[in-house]
């Protein structure tokens, strides 16, 4: 592999504007941003969802926590290729399942129409567990007396929900949305296995389009700067988790 | 009466509920079920449908034990308790400096661990790839391990634990004139185990099922670790369509012992995992 060498000439800004002129770059970025935003979105509503049945005592507990958390630490590769199976258009289980409500089957990773989907179901599920843990430690934290108050005042379940639960594990909620946006911004191992951003670039994230420039064009110049605009966006991120996560301490 | 019944509705609801969250547990582990039932049937009895393998096919692991996949094994196990444990001893050190100790520019020392734990990693494949190949270390065990051998995310979590040690511990360690070295891993160790284990397990795990970058820096199959290789038992079947009862199987070796690993150590995860809430960013 010779496709870097010390020479180098300072092209300016060249990389940079032959990258976001391209055509795959604007694609590359409304991929990253669905996806960024659905898997979070889901993977953070399901993993409260989770945590709020985890929550109270019960036998088995620590089980079903466990099967709930187990796809997080299995390597995503592994995972994925157990999915591409579930995925497998003519003799899949994603597509018996439909057939079982009558639906039509799907074409799943192989069209451009559901690849999107597909991986993001993969990302949400293995992403789950991590999230219900996380909220699971903040519900403990709940002030009890709060919860004592709203009782007292009648408040209805989803009253108390709304404005004693939810506004208590906000900071929980704050963390979550960023740490699954960067993730998110820099999941590979699923997309390899599952499409190699495809079919028709319908999943090549900004990472995955990084990937293909430079180590599969060889285009390191582009890729760099694919990268720096990916570090941009992860840095704006962080500090404003960095900024309002000061905001959520100075209010106790 | 009415009490009774007030009992009886509250059972009924708390089975409701138990069943509600198993259902959910199991939507959760059904791709892993699903795994190992389809690793014990044979090519035509998966394309045929149905839930139970008819005669299970405990000759699908053989084969994927016969295949390089142990080997992919030993790699990933070899090179993150390498990686793991110099981790571990590095990061300890400098957290203890960076806790403990006042020096000029700790300040700015701290700021770039910060700024380097949010940057996304892959934004230093390129830099870090020149800095290999000069090394003359693409391609091999060392440079694996080389390329991984300071995790700032572990230097950050244990700074915050060791900011928890009581400072009338370090008081008296250097009032017996103990030396730092010594002071760190009797006195500063045993009070913050628990950082240290969610450190171990967090990272030998991440660097375990690590992907991206081996695939990037290793070319020979002999050096690939455990996604590399599955990833590769997979491709290699695709000419004659994907034999996915062998996949599976050899999916299974790599993730029922992770889950076995997990389930003893179940514990340590979860507050290694709350405790780094905050943390990581």
């Amino acid at each position: 592999m010779h496709y870097m060498t010390p020479e180098y000439k300072m092209v300016g800004f060249k990389n940079y504007a032959k990258l976001l002129a391209s055509r795959d770059f604007s694609q590359a970025l409304s991929n990253t941003l669905v996806f960024c935003v659905f898997s979070a979105v889901f993977s953070i509503a399901l993993g409260l969802g989770m945590a709020l049945l985890l929550e109270k005592k019960f036998k088995g507990k620590s089980f079903f926590s466990g099967l709930v958390f187990s796809p997080w630490i299995t390597p995503t590769v592994a995972v994925s290729l157990v999915w591409m199976w579930i995925y497998d258009a003519d003799h899949g289980m994603a597509n018996a399942v439909l057939h079982l409500f009558s639906l039509p089957g799907l074409k799943w990773v192989g069209s451009s129409k559901t690849a999107m989907l597909s991986v993001i179901i993969v990302t949400v599920w293995k992403s789950i567990g991590y999230n219900a843990i996380l909220y699971l430690a903040a519900l403990e934290k709940v002030p009890r007396s709060l919860y004592e108050a709203a009782s007292l005042d009648r408040a209805s379940k989803w009253g108390t929900f709304l404005r004693v639960t939810l506004p208590g594990i906000s900071p929980t909620t704050f963390f979550l949305a960023v740490i699954s946006t960067i993730n998110g911004l820099q999941a590979y191992d699923q997309i390899q296995v599952l499409t190699q951003g495809g079919p028709a670039g319908s999943t090549r994230t900004l990472l995955y389009l990084y990937y293909q420039l430079g180590f599969q064009q060889y285009k390191m110049g582009q890729a760099a700067s694919a990268a720096v605009v990916l570090m941009l966006a992860i840095a704006v991120l962080s500090a404003l988790q960095w900024a309002l996560s000061k905001r959520a301490v100075s209010y106790r | 009466m009415s009490k009774d019944k007030a009992i009886n509705f509250i059972a009924f609801a708390r089975c409701i509920k138990i069943g509600f969250i198993a259902i959910c547990a199991a939507l959760m582990a059904f791709p892993f079920a699903w795994m190992v039932l389809s690793s014990l049937k044979t090519k035509a009895e998966l394309m045929s449908g149905g839930w139970l393998p008819s005669d299970p096919q405990w000759l699908n692991y053989l084969e994927a034990i016969r295949s390089p996949l142990l080997r992919n094994i030993g790699n990933s196990l070899a090179i993150s308790a390498a990686s793991t444990a110099y981790q571990l001893v590095s990061g300890a050190m400098l957290a203890y400096a960076l806790a403990y100790m006042s020096f000029k520019g700790k300040g700015l020392i701290f700021a770039l661990i910060m700024g380097s734990c949010m940057a996304p990693s892959a934004a230093t494949y390129i830099p870090s790839y020149i800095i290999l190949s000069k090394m003359k270390l693409l391609d091999s065990y060392t440079g694996l391990v080389v390329s991984s051998l300071v995790s700032v995310f572990g230097i950050f979590l244990l700074r915050q634990a060791f900011m928890q040690v009581p400072p009338s511990l370090i008081e008296a360690a250097r009032l017996d004139s103990a030396s730092h070295w010594r002071t760190l891993w009797k006195v500063v160790y045993p009070v913050a185990k628990p950082s240290f284990a969610a450190f171990v397990l967090i990272n030998a795990i991440a660097s375990y099922n690590s992907y991206m970058w081996p695939s990037l820096v290793t070319n020979s199959p002999d050096l690939y670790m455990v996604s590399q290789g599955l990833r590769h038992f997979f491709i290699e079947g695709g000419a004659y369509g994907t034999n996915w009862p062998l996949v599976m199987a050899g999916s299974a070796i790599v993730v029922l012992p992770l889950l076995a690993v997990f389930a003893l150590l179940q514990k340590w995860f979860v507050s290694g995992l709350s405790g780094s809430a905050g943390l990581k960013g």
